[in-house]
């Protein structure tokens, strides 16, 4: 059983904007929506020569606490306990946009013609990793700010730099979504993660029903139907992700967290 | 073509790729990644996948990739985790590629003007007849204005060689590429100075002042990488430069300089270094030529009077000039790559050239390097005699330091416009776009009206193209064979590598090497091109036989020469045998053999122009899907307290004027950009409509730019340029 992660050292991104166009090559991801990003500070030229910018990379945290997961009323979402890798199993999904809503780092988006969700699976799907190549972002980056590995390996890299080095973790103000994506020493901005939003109905009801019993409401006849009506109907959710910047920050604190 | 391709088998592959990322990244290879997993998960893509080593073509570095294939199509190119000079990564321009090559705006058939220039109008002709066409327009144009009357532009590709050796045997002297709107002024400084033109040890520097350079945004591999692992290892990093860039961004210290006065802070250091005694004085006696020259002259450039000139504070000049003479020899002024700043670049860089000598870090580590071995030959070939043909090219002796086998193409352009000292008719160019590059596009134009005819080999439409007369439609580099090239990568390596084909070239697209073939049959000398590829590559790694086996298990050979210590034994190749601070040719010439000061112009009311290019751009080829995501147009940057003095909004389109155009831009307020200085990016504003994703969106720099010119190189001055900026009436 692996526990795939990312370790970034944001310190030494320089923007090049390298792992975005990687990650879109390798998944087909549509013109104007991206899977990954690069969020950057705003300089204060107050600061005259002293001034800085901090860049970080980013994208879909793979997080322990799934809050997409827990949205998903039919159980396309999953986390896989193989890999750790969330994914989407397309046709399984209603298109209802509850997980979109649901992730606070706007990891996911709507595909324009496939009308089902979209995110990073760490290009397992791509076959990146059956090939024993890193996914497309870490393989691509010039300063290699990206890390990717197994932490159940612990003579994995990234287990090595969890051991070896103190990391934080960005993640949302209201809910804890324990993020498999961690940043070397400290990282900025922090301020753009957004709360976890669960629509009303589901909230209850999904965080009671068991996985299977979501898959089954996913394949039944209505569920299907269901699917079809959405998926061709139904308006995008407010996207947060359509832009490189990913979502504008909503009304969080910083949140990012020492790990130990 | 398809035959030669060399395909690593997937077990040979996952094997060496394994390999090789244990070995580039000291960590343990992705071992048995994924197991079946969840039931419901995403099944890996079918089809069989292929991998081909080649190396990249997007910009001039050719970082190493492996080009992942399936159905007979790249689907993504990846970096080459065993190519040390690029370090194994890809930027985004690399990644891009794929929308590159299957751009829909590619030339697909030979095609013949039938309007006028500029006009759009053409026809769609077979090889045969393109070719019958070229050769009687060269021959004819011989016949009357000599074989110097056709002017070749042979691009910088891996088969640029080629087109070289066609121009020599038809019997042109007129070459000339992009080298003069680029680099040639640091060439000219350093040959000047040391005798030859340095790779900076980025790697192993303690202490580094990026001063006319962008190498965060401004790839050069390995020295944009390697600055981040040598700062990772404690090197300090200082950036002058009037805008706030992305290297600025990320510096130790960025000073906003006024444009132009660079020189200015250099001598102040040269001046602090010697008049303080902190250079090593028995390097200086064993190898400088003219300290006691350089350090009459430098009294005066102190560092109160550098902070005039440049904004810097003298205390700071003072400080770094303390603290880079601390960490020499590990320490450098980086030299940089795209110099085609200003009328005195060549003197500019002296200065900086002449620092580098003050701190004694030439040939050694963390310093500026001399050329290493690789071992690649030029084949030979005879260069026949022409008795009519004019003694030398044509803009011979138009600037005392011109580099002979470049030239300069502004003073070539002004040259064919006045017709003197002879006519040029004839213009054959090879992935190089003028109409882009060159300052004052307006000119390139009125040069194309004095030649009856234009030939252009490119995958795409550029302008250069649009205003040709004749399109040969080109493979994309992952469609050919190429020859081997030569690269050094800082200390990092000395290799040589090939391209073969990945996939067969598309539509009707063919080589140059194919073309220079098939025109040399018919212009009589068949036997310069009479061999094939494997015996071309055999005739370059003649002397070292064991680099074809190694090119083909891992894209990639490395000649183990000497890094450093070059020179130990050995005189520099200058007049002095010494490192010149002092430059005897200089003073014969009557120029200033040390670099003396001269205050920048300064224009009423208008503003600076200055030009640079961002991580995913590429100057003049960026017609793609991919990369244009990140910036649909762009935008003049100014300071917000300078447009607010003038009354402008942000993001206003406004209407900027230059002595040769008047373009229009939104203006995007920065404050890291200093006050009297103005910013665009290269790359858009194309003419033609075969660009179609920077056709007329935002402008050129070349429609912009004025054609000043660096006086000792005869490279383009870009950065003298003053404009106005005015409200968009109507």
């Amino acid at each position: 059983m692996k526990k795939y992660a990312m370790v970034v050292d944001s310190s030494v991104c320089i923007d090049c904007k390298g792992c975005m166009v990687s990650c879109k090559v390798q998944n087909n991801v549509p013109k104007g929506y991206w899977r990954n990003w690069i969020k950057q500070t705003k300089p204060d030229f107050s600061l005259g020569k002293l001034t800085r910018t901090h860049f970080q990379p980013g994208g879909c945290m793979q997080c322990d606490v799934p809050t997409c997961v827990t949205a998903c009323p039919s159980g396309a979402t999953f986390k896989d306990r193989e890999t750790g890798i969330v994914h989407v199993n397309e046709p399984l999904c209603i298109g209802c946009g509850n997980c979109v809503r649901a992730c606070p780092y706007g990891a996911r988006f709507r595909h324009p013609e496939k009308r089902v969700p979209d995110k990073c699976d760490f290009c397992f799907s791509a076959g990146r990793l059956a090939r024993g190549i890193p996914p497309a972002c870490v393989d691509t980056c010039p300063t290699k700010a990206r890390v990717f590995g197994d932490l159940n390996d612990p003579d994995s890299e990234v287990s090595r730099l969890l051991r070896d080095k103190p990391t934080v973790r960005v993640t949302s103000k209201n809910i804890d979504t324990q993020p498999n994506l961690y940043y070397i020493t400290t990282t900025e901005p922090a301020d753009w993660v957004g709360d976890v939003e669960y629509p009303q109905a589901y909230s209850v009801m999904a965080s009671l029903v068991s996985p299977l019993v979501k898959v089954a409401v996913g394949l039944s006849a209505l569920g299907v139907a269901g699917m079809w009506a959405k998926q061709a109907f139904a308006p995008d959710p407010p996207d947060p992700g359509d832009d490189e910047h990913g979502p504008e920050a909503k009304h969080s604190e910083p949140t990012a967290s020492k790990q130990d | 073509m398809d035959e030669t391709t060399k395909t690593l088998s997937r077990r040979n592959f996952l094997r060496a790729s394994a390999a090789a990322m244990t070995a580039a990244a000291g960590v343990p290879a992705l071992k048995g990644l994924v197991s079946t997993g969840h039931a419901a998960a995403p099944a890996p893509q079918a089809g069989s996948i292929t991998d081909h080593f080649t190396a990249c073509d997007m910009c001039f570095n050719r970082c190493g990739m492996i080009a992942r294939v399936q159905n007979g199509r790249v689907v993504k190119l990846d970096p080459n985790p065993k190519f040390l000079k690029s370090r194994g990564m890809l930027c985004a321009r690399g990644n891009a590629a794929t929308a590159h090559i299957y751009d829909p705006d590619r030339l697909k058939h030979p095609l013949l003007r039938k309007g006028a220039r500029g006009e759009g109008k053409w026809q769609r002709i077979t090889w045969d007849q393109a070719l019958d066409h070229t050769a009687e327009q060269f021959e004819r144009i011989a016949e009357k204005y000599t074989r110097c009357g056709v002017m070749f532009s042979p691009g910088s590709d891996m088969q640029s060689q080629f087109l070289i050796r066609f121009a020599e045997v038809f019997g042109s002297y007129n070459i000339t590429s992009h080298e003069t709107l680029c680099l040639l002024s640091n060439h000219r400084a350093y040959l000047d100075t040391f005798g030859e033109t340095p790779y900076a040890d980025v790697l192993y520097t303690k202490y580094i002042i990026v001063a006319g350079a962008n190498p965060y945004e401004a790839i050069i591999t390995p020295d944009t990488i390697d600055l981040m692992e040598a700062r990772k290892n404690g090197c300090k990093m200082v950036v002058l430069d009037p805008r706030y860039t992305k290297t600025a961004a990320m510096a130790d210290e960025w000073h906003p300089i006024r444009p132009h006065t660079d020189m200015a802070f250099f001598l102040a250091l040269a001046h602090v270094i010697i008049h303080e005694e902190l250079y090593d004085r028995e390097f200086a006696a064993n190898m400088l030529f003219g300290l006691d020259e350089l350090s009459a002259h430098v009294r005066k450039y102190t560092p109160e009077w550098a902070a005039t000139e440049t904004g810097i504070p003298a205390e700071d000049i003072r400080r770094i000039a303390r603290e880079i003479a601390a960490a020499a020899p590990t320490a450098m002024i980086y030299p940089g790559r795209r110099t085609s700043d200003y009328e005195d670049s060549s003197q500019i860089r002296r200065s900086m050239a002449i620092v580098n000598a003050l701190l004694a870090n030439w040939d050694r580590p963390g310093g500026v390097l001399a050329s290493r071995e690789v071992g690649v030959r030029a084949p030979y070939f005879d260069i026949p005699w022409y008795d009519d043909n004019p003694d030398d090219r044509i803009d011979h002796g138009m600037a005392p330091g011109l580099i002979h086998h470049e030239g300069s193409f502004k003073l070539m352009r002004d040259a064919i416009i006045k017709g003197e000292p002879y006519p040029i008719r004839g213009w054959f160019t090879f992935k190089t776009n003028f109409m882009q590059t060159a300052a004052n596009r307006n000119k390139t134009i009125e040069m194309l009206d004095h030649l009856d005819f234009i030939v252009n080999a490119d995958i795409a439409m550029t302008d250069t193209a649009w205003y040709s007369d004749l399109l040969l439609p080109s493979p994309s580099f992952l469609e050919r064979d190429d020859p081997v090239s030569a690269l050094q990568g800082s200390s990092a390596c000395a290799c040589a590598i090939w391209r073969d084909a990945v996939v067969p070239a598309m539509y009707e697209s063919r080589d140059i090497r194919w073309i220079c073939t098939e025109l040399s049959k018919r212009l009589g000398f068949p036997e310069t091109f009479d061999f094939s590829i494997d015996q071309y590559r055999e005739w370059q790694l003649a002397s070292i036989p064991e680099a074809a086996q190694a090119i083909k298990e891992d894209g990639v050979y490395y000649n183990p020469s000497k890094v450093y210590g070059i020179y130990f034994d050995v005189p520099l190749k200058t007049q002095a045998q010494k490192i010149e601070l002092y430059n005897q040719r200089y003073a014969n010439m009557g120029l200033d053999p040390m670099p003396t000061y001269k205050p920048p112009r300064q224009e009423q009311g208008k503003l600076r122009l200055v030009v640079g290019r961002t991580a995913f751009f590429t100057h003049s080829n960026t017609n793609n899907a991919l990369l244009i995501e990140f910036e649909e147009e762009n935008t003049l940057w100014i300071h917000p307290k300078t447009a607010t003095r003038m009354g402008f909004r942000d993001e206003e389109r406004v209407f900027v004027t230059s002595g040769v155009a008047r373009v229009e831009l939104a203006l995007k307020f920065f404050e890291g950009i200093e006050k009297d200085t103005v910013y665009m990016a290269t790359g858009f504003g194309a003419l033609s409509p075969g660009q179609r994703l920077v056709h007329n969106r935002g402008a050129s720099i070349a429609e912009v730019l004025e054609d000043h010119v660096d006086y000792i190189s005869g490279n383009m001055a870009m950065h003298e340029t003053f404009v106005t900026v005015s409200r968009k009436v109507g």
